[in-house]
């Protein structure tokens, strides 16, 4: 029932609106916007494989430091705590929290790492032409992990916490915030420079050959 | 003037946005994308009746987790039990109304919002309300944008409850509210993610 060969390459198709859009090749140079409720509907892509690749590698060098020291320290009367993002999963789960922490292990450590390795995988084999088994799968699953992953609400979090310990005692930023700040660097570049159309138009023209 | 794909019978891929020729046989779609095999259909199956079941279950939960204790602080051994609410009030109160009010647009404005911008969106598409597709289209985009940020007080408590566990000093221990709002910042997620923004298009192409 399907009949791919009839529909022009120029052809578009808002995704927010339905409206079809014929694309001239001349304008494919910057972005292109919806005429009608005004979705991006294509944008420019130079050397993006290669940044998106360098910030996934980068991310996930920075991941396990980012994730195993500590974020902030506090002082109270002698006593000192510290948290880094594993210890605050594993101490939800042991206050029987479990789908709490199951939620925040996804948002802040499994979406964030697998999105980071995911877009590594497939950067690299558009990269070398050479697709492993279930590619488009994987590409899609890119697009999962990136919805859920929230390190920068998780950072958001961190002042929030930070500024409402100010006043109780002694609080500090440690190491593992600003490995976390950079890992968030990483995962945004990562995803603006990640170019899914044409990692789909890649493996189109790749697949049969 | 303008032609949407479908009355074409042109199918966008959900997942790759690759378009295909789509023909409906005895209304059985069954036919899968030639780029990526993803179900080929015009518009998200079932897209109002799953939107609404998420938004009704999302307002259902928004009672215990507005109500119920989210946070105890325990000092010296005395317990303060913290409402969401309770929480902004006392940032507030303490000279912290920057953060509070980021609190509050988190934790409270934004799952509201979000929850009334569906049913606006919803009913538009059910009742052919008469209001301007274009803002309905930027209010869609702006809940799908926003609906992230709810998770801030979650994790605020996961970084506060594993930072302030200071033996008899201090501790910080998760109400029974985490977990509610927890379900309603996921379900409202999937609300806004079966909700199709097409739908309100097709009210013009009728």
């Amino acid at each position: 029932m399907v009949e791919p060969s009839h529909i022009p390459q120029d052809l578009t198709a808002c995704p927010d609106c339905d409206m079809l859009i014929q694309t001239l090749p001349s304008e494919k140079h910057l972005e292109g916007h919806c005429p009608r409720c005004n979705a991006v509907l294509w944008y420019s892509a130079k050397h993006t494989d290669t940044i998106s690749f360098a910030a996934a590698i980068s991310g996930l060098i920075l991941f396990y430091p980012a994730i195993t020291l500590p974020i902030l320290k506090l002082s109270m009367v002698g006593q000192r705590g510290s948290n880094s993002l594993i210890g605050g999963i594993y101490r939800m789960w042991l206050e029987n929290e479990h789908s709490l922490a199951a939620l925040i292990m996804l948002c802040s450590l499994i979406a964030p790492f697998m999105h980071l390795l995911l877009t590594a995988i497939v950067c690299f084999s558009v990269r070398i032409n050479h697709f492993p088994a279930h590619f488009p799968l994987w590409i899609k699953y890119i697009r999962w992990m990136q919805s859920w992953s929230m390190l920068e609400v998780y950072a958001m979090g961190i002042i929030v916490a930070y500024v409402k310990m100010m006043h109780d005692g002694e609080i500090s930023v440690s190491g593992g915030t600003y490995c976390l700040s950079a890992l968030l660097v990483c995962v945004i570049l990562c995803s603006q420079y990640f170019h899914e159309e044409l990692v789909w138009q890649h493996w189109e023209k790749h697949k049969t050959a | 003037m303008t032609i949407s794909a479908q009355q074409r019978g042109i199918a966008r891929c959900n997942d790759c946005g690759k378009l295909s020729h789509l023909q409906i046989l005895d209304n059985k779609i069954a036919a899968a994308c030639p780029r990526c095999g993803s179900a080929l259909s015009f518009r998200k199956p079932q897209s109002l009746q799953r939107s609404w079941a998420y938004t009704l279950a999302a307002l259902a939960l928004l009672i215990p987790a507005n109500m119920l204790p989210i946070l105890t602080v325990i000092s010296f051994g005395q317990g303060d039990p913290d409402t969401i609410m309770s929480g902004v009030v006392k940032l507030w109160v303490s000279d912290l109304q920057a953060i509070a009010a980021i609190v509050f647009i988190a934790s409270i404005a934004v799952p509201v919002l979000k929850l009334i911008i569906l049913v606006i969106l919803m009913l538009v598409v059910q009742l052919q309300l008469p209001l301007s597709r274009q803002q309905c289209t930027v209010l869609y985009r702006f809940i799908h944008f926003i609906g992230r940020w709810s998770m801030l007080d979650l994790f605020m408590i996961s970084i506060l409850v594993t930072l302030v566990h200071l033996g008899n000093i201090a501790t910080v221990e998760s109400g029974p509210a985490a977990t509610a709002f927890a379900a309603v910042v996921v379900i409202t997620l999937f609300a806004a993610n079966s909700f199709d923004p097409r739908l309100i298009w097709d009210l013009d192409n009728d």
